[in-house]
C-alpha cells in the first residue's frame, strides 16, 4: 500500500527506529522541539532545545532483503543557532529551534530554513564526494611546497573520497521580530516566506536579508488593550496569495495579499461559537489554538486547540466540518493541569499524504490517529517497551472514571511530563515520526 | 463559599505564574502571560462577584451605617472645634488648625488622617519612591500626638499597613475599608470581613507591584490586562516585592511564597 498514503484502522503500525539517547536523565539541551520531512520523505530533520539540527535520510531498500523496510540514519547535524543577548532589552534569546522547513529541491543541495525566537536561518546541505588532488603548489595535506622542488607540471584531478555532508548557512534573517517567532511557511511561489511572531507577520524574499513586508500586525496602540495574539501561520499550498494565521482565541483568518499590502483585515474569518455548557476559568486558554495545517489538497485546514482537532472547509466559516477529542478525560483536570503548567502545551498536527487521517499528540507518550475517511480513531503509544523490531503497536486505552478495565490505564496514571508534541508524516508513505521529550520515533505500517 | 476559595487560589497561582515569567530564559512570553492574565480577571470576576453577591451583604449593611454615622459627625463638625462628645475619630483630627479643616475636605481625607498616623511609618519603607503622599503625613503631624494613643486600640489597624502604598487605583479600592475600620462600632461581622477585604486589598497591591500594565485589572471596564512585553519594570518591582512581602499577614502565606 505504499505510495497511497492511505492509513488508520486498516494500517497496523509497528516500530521501525528510535533515536536518542536511551537514559532517563534528559539533558534539557536534547529536548526535540520541532520534527519535519521535506517534501520527497527522504530526508527528516529534528530541531532541538540546544539549537542544533539533525538530519536523517532514509537508506534506499536493500535489494538482498526486499521485506525489509528502509531505515532513516544520520546524514548531517549542525548548530544552526546559538545562544544570544539582546543587550538593549537584557533579555537572553534562547537558541531552541522552534520550526524547521524544507525548500522544495531545485539542485543536488537541500535547503531549509531554520528559526529560533528572532532569527531565521536559510541553510544549504550538500554533499561533497570528490575533491581534488594533484595540486602543483600544495601537498596533499595544504602545506606548500618548496618551489625549488617544484620540476613538473601536472593538471590536478577529482577523485572520490568518503562522502561528506556539509552543512552552510547561506542567509541570516534577523532583526524583524519584536516578539518570539511561532511559524515560518514557505510559499509555493518558491520565492518568498513568512514568518510570524506573537503580534506580527513578515514577508520576506529568499534571497533578500535586510528587509521584509509586515503583511499582518494586529499589536494594539496601547498594549493594555492586546486581547489575543498570533498563534501558527501558514501559506496555502498551491495559492501563492492565500495565507492563514490562528490566534489565542480560537479564530483563524484567511488573508489574501493580492486585497492590500497590509493584510489586518481578513478575507474570511473562521470561528466556532463556544459551547456555553463547558465554560469555565480556562476556556480561553483551552481554546487557543496552537497548530494550523493546511490539507495538501489545499481544499481543508486543520487547527489543533488543548483539547481538539477541527478541521475546516475554507468554503465554511462558521464552523468545522469535522471535530475530533484527543484527551477528552482532561476537561475536568484543567485546574491541575493549569497549575503544573501542561494547560499550556502546543501540541502540532499532521496530514498524512491523501488527507486520509490526521495525527496529533498527546501525554504519556500516546499519540492519536484520527480516520477522516473511516470515522476512527485509536490511540498509540511511544515507548521503550515497545520497540523491538517490527513490534506492532497495540491501542491503548485510557479510563476516564469508573472501573478500570484490563490494559485500561486511569487518568491519574498518566505521566504528564511524557508529551507528544511535534509528529510528522511522511509526504507519500505510511512512515510517521514522532517526538517524545529526547527521543524520536520512527513507525512504519506493517508489511506482511 | 467554595467558589471563593478556589478563585482565590487561581489567583494565587496565577500571580506566581506571572511573577516567575520574569526570571525565565528567553525573555517573558507575551502568549503564556496573556492567558494567564486571562485566567486571573476571570478568577477575580467571579472572587468580588462573590463577595459582593450576597455572602458579607452584612459587611455593606455594616458599611452603610457607618456612612451615617460620619455623614452625621461631619455635621457636628461643620461648626468647627467641637472635640469633646466626638468619637475617636474626629479626636484623632485634634484642634490644630491644618487638621481641623479636615471634615471640611473629602470624607476620603477624614478616613486617612487617623489611620494616616500608623502608616507613615511603614509608608515610609512600602513606596519605593520616598515619596510618600504629602498630605496625611503633614495631618499626622499636626494631630499626631494625640491621634496616636488613640489609635493604638483600634483593632486591625496594624495589619494593613500596605493599604495606602501603590497608586490611586489600588487606593480606590481600599478607601471602602478604611471608613469600616475607624469608625468605633467594630461588629463581629465587621471584624470578620476584614482580612476578606485585606485579600482583595492585597491581591490589588501584589499586582500594582508588579507593574502598572495590570491597571486593567482594577478598572471598572476590566479591559483586559497586557502582560509586561514590552516594560522592564523588574527592578523597581523586586524591591517592592521585597518589602511588601515583610508586611504581608500570614493569611496570604500563599501568595508570600511565591
Amino acid at each position: 500500500m505504499a505510495g497511497t498514503g492511505a492509513g488508520g484502522n486498516d494500517v497496523q503500525w509497528c516500530f521501525s527506529q528510535v533515536k536518542g539517547a536511551i537514559d532517563d536523565d534528559v539533558a534539557e539541551a536534547d529536548i526535540i522541539s520541532t520534527v519535519e520531512f521535506n517534501h520527497s520523505g527522504e530526508l527528516l530533520a529534528t530541531g532541538d532545545k540546544g539549537g542544533r539540527v539533525v538530519i536523517f535520510q532514509q537508506e534506499t531498500e536493500n535489494k538482498c532483503q526486499p521485506l525489509s523496510r528502509s531505515e532513516y540514519n544520520v546524514y548531517s547535524t549542525f548548530q544552526s543557532h546559538e545562544p544570544e543577548f539582546d543587550y538593549l532589552k537584557s533579555l537572553e534569546i534562547e537558541e531552541k529551534i522552534n520550526k524547521i522547513r524544507w525548500l522544495p529541491q531545485k539542485n543536488a543541495a537541500q535547503f531549509l530554513l531554520s528559526t529560533n525566537d528572532k532569527t531565521i536561518k536559510l541553510w544549504k546541505i550538500s554533499e561533497r564526494d570528490k575533491r581534488p588532488e594533484g595540486y602543483n603548489l600544495k601537498e596533499e595535506d595544504g602545506r606548500y611546497r618548496d618551489s625549488t622542488t617544484i620540476t613538473t607540471l601536472r593538471v590536478p584531478v577529482f577523485r572520490p573520497m568518503d562522502l561528506m555532508v556539509e552543512a552552510s548557512p547561506r542567509r541570516i534573517f534577523a532583526n524583524a521580530h519584536t516578539y518570539h517567532i511561532n511559524s515560518i511557511s514557505v510559499n509555493s511561489d518558491n520565492e518568498t516566506y513568512l514568518s510570524a511572531d506573537d503580534l506580527r507577520i513578515n514577508l520576506w524574499h529568499l534571497e533578500i536579508t535586510d528587509r521584509s513586508f509586515n503583511i499582518v500586525d494586529i499589536k494594539p496602540a496601547n498594549m493594555e488593550d492586546l486581547t489575543e495574539v498570533i498563534t501558527a501561520a501558514e501559506f496555502h499550498p498551491h495559492q501563492c496569495n492565500t495565507f492563514v494565521y490562528s490566534s489565542s482565541k480560537g479564530t483563524i483568518r484567511l488573508c489574501d495579499m493580492r486585497a492590500s499590502a497590509l493584510c489586518d483585515r481578513h478575507s474570511k474569518l473562521f470561528e466556532e461559537p463556544e459551547d456555553p455548557s463547558n465554560r469555565s476559568f480556562f476556556s480561553e486558554i483551552i481554546s487557543s489554538i496552537s497548530d494550523v495545517k493546511f490539507s495538501h489538497s489545499g481544499r481543508y485546514m486543520m487547527t489543533r486547540d488543548y483539547l481538539s482537532v477541527k478541521i475546516w472547509d475554507l468554503n465554511m466559516e462558521n464552523r468545522p466540518v469535522e471535530t475530533y477529542q484527543v484527551h477528552e478525560y482532561l476537561r475536568s483536570k484543567l485546574c491541575s493541569l493549569y497549575e503544573n503548567d501542561c494547560i499550556f502545551d502546543k501540541f502540532e498536527c499532521c496530514w498524512n499524504g491523501n488527507d486520509s487521517v490526521v495525527m496529533t499528540g498527546s501525554y504519556n507518550n500516546f499519540f492519536r490517529m484520527l480516520d477522516r475517511s473511516q470515522r476512527r480513531d485509536v490511540t498509540l503509544e511511544a515507548s521503550r517497551e515497545s520497540s523491538k523490531p517490527r513490534q506492532v503497536l497495540k491501542p491503548r486505552r485510557v479510563c476516564a472514571g469508573g472501573k478500570r478495565k484490563k490494559d485500561e490505564i486511569s487518568v491519574d496514571s498518566l505521566d504528564f511530563n511524557k508529551k507528544i508534541l511535534h509528529t510528522a508524516w511522511h509526504p507519500q508513505e505510511n512512515i510517521i515520526a514522532v517526538a517524545t521529550t529526547n527521543n524520536l520515533y520512527i513507525f512504519q505500517e506493517k508489511v506482511n | 463559599m467554595e467558589y471563593k476559595v478556589e478563585a482565590h487560589r487561581i489567583m494565587s497561582i496565577s500571580l506566581g505564574k506571572i511573577y516567575n515569567s520574569r526570571v525565565q530564559r528567553g525573555g517573558i512570553k507575551l502568549h503564556k502571560n496573556l492567558l494567564v492574565s486571562l485566567v486571573l480577571r476571570s478568577a477575580r470576576q467571579v472572587y468580588l462577584s462573590d463577595y459582593y453577591g450576597g455572602v458579607c451583604f452584612s459587611a455593606q449593611q455594616v458599611e452603610s451605617k457607618e456612612w451615617e454615622l460620619m455623614d452625621a459627625e461631619q455635621n457636628k463638625l461643620r461648626p468647627a472645634a467641637e472635640e469633646g462628645p466626638a468619637p475617636q475619630k474626629d479626636a484623632g483630627l485634634g484642634d490644630a488648625t491644618p487638621v481641623a479643616d479636615e471634615p471640611t475636605s473629602q470624607p476620603q481625607a477624614d478616613g486617612e488622617s487617623p489611620a494616616g498616623a500608623q502608616q507613615p511609618p511603614a509608608e515610609a519603607d512600602a513606596e519605593t519612591g520616598g515619596t510618600s503622599p504629602a498630605g496625611p503625613a503633614e495631618d499626622q503631624t499636626g494631630g499626631g500626638g494625640r491621634a496616636l494613643p488613640d489609635e493604638a486600640g483600634t483593632p486591625g489597624a496594624h495589619s494593613c499597613p500596605t493599604r495606602k502604598r501603590g497608586a490611586e487605583k489600588s487606593h480606590h479600592a481600599c478607601s471602602p475599608q478604611k471608613r469600616t475600620k475607624v469608625t468605633p462600632t467594630p461588629d463581629s461581622s465587621g471584624a470578620a470581613e476584614e482580612p476578606e477585604e485585606m485579600e482583595t486589598g492585597n491581591v490589588s497591591n501584589l499586582i500594582t507591584i508588579f507593574g502598572s500594565s495590570f491597571s486593567g485589572l482594577l478598572s471598572k471596564d476590566d479591559t483586559p490586562p497586557a502582560s509586561e512585553g514590552e516594560d522592564g519594570d523588574s527592578g523597581s518591582g523586586q524591591i517592592c516585592c521585597d518589602q511588601m512581602l515583610k508586611n504581608l499577614n500570614p493569611w496570604t502565606t500563599a501568595i508570600v511564597a511565591f
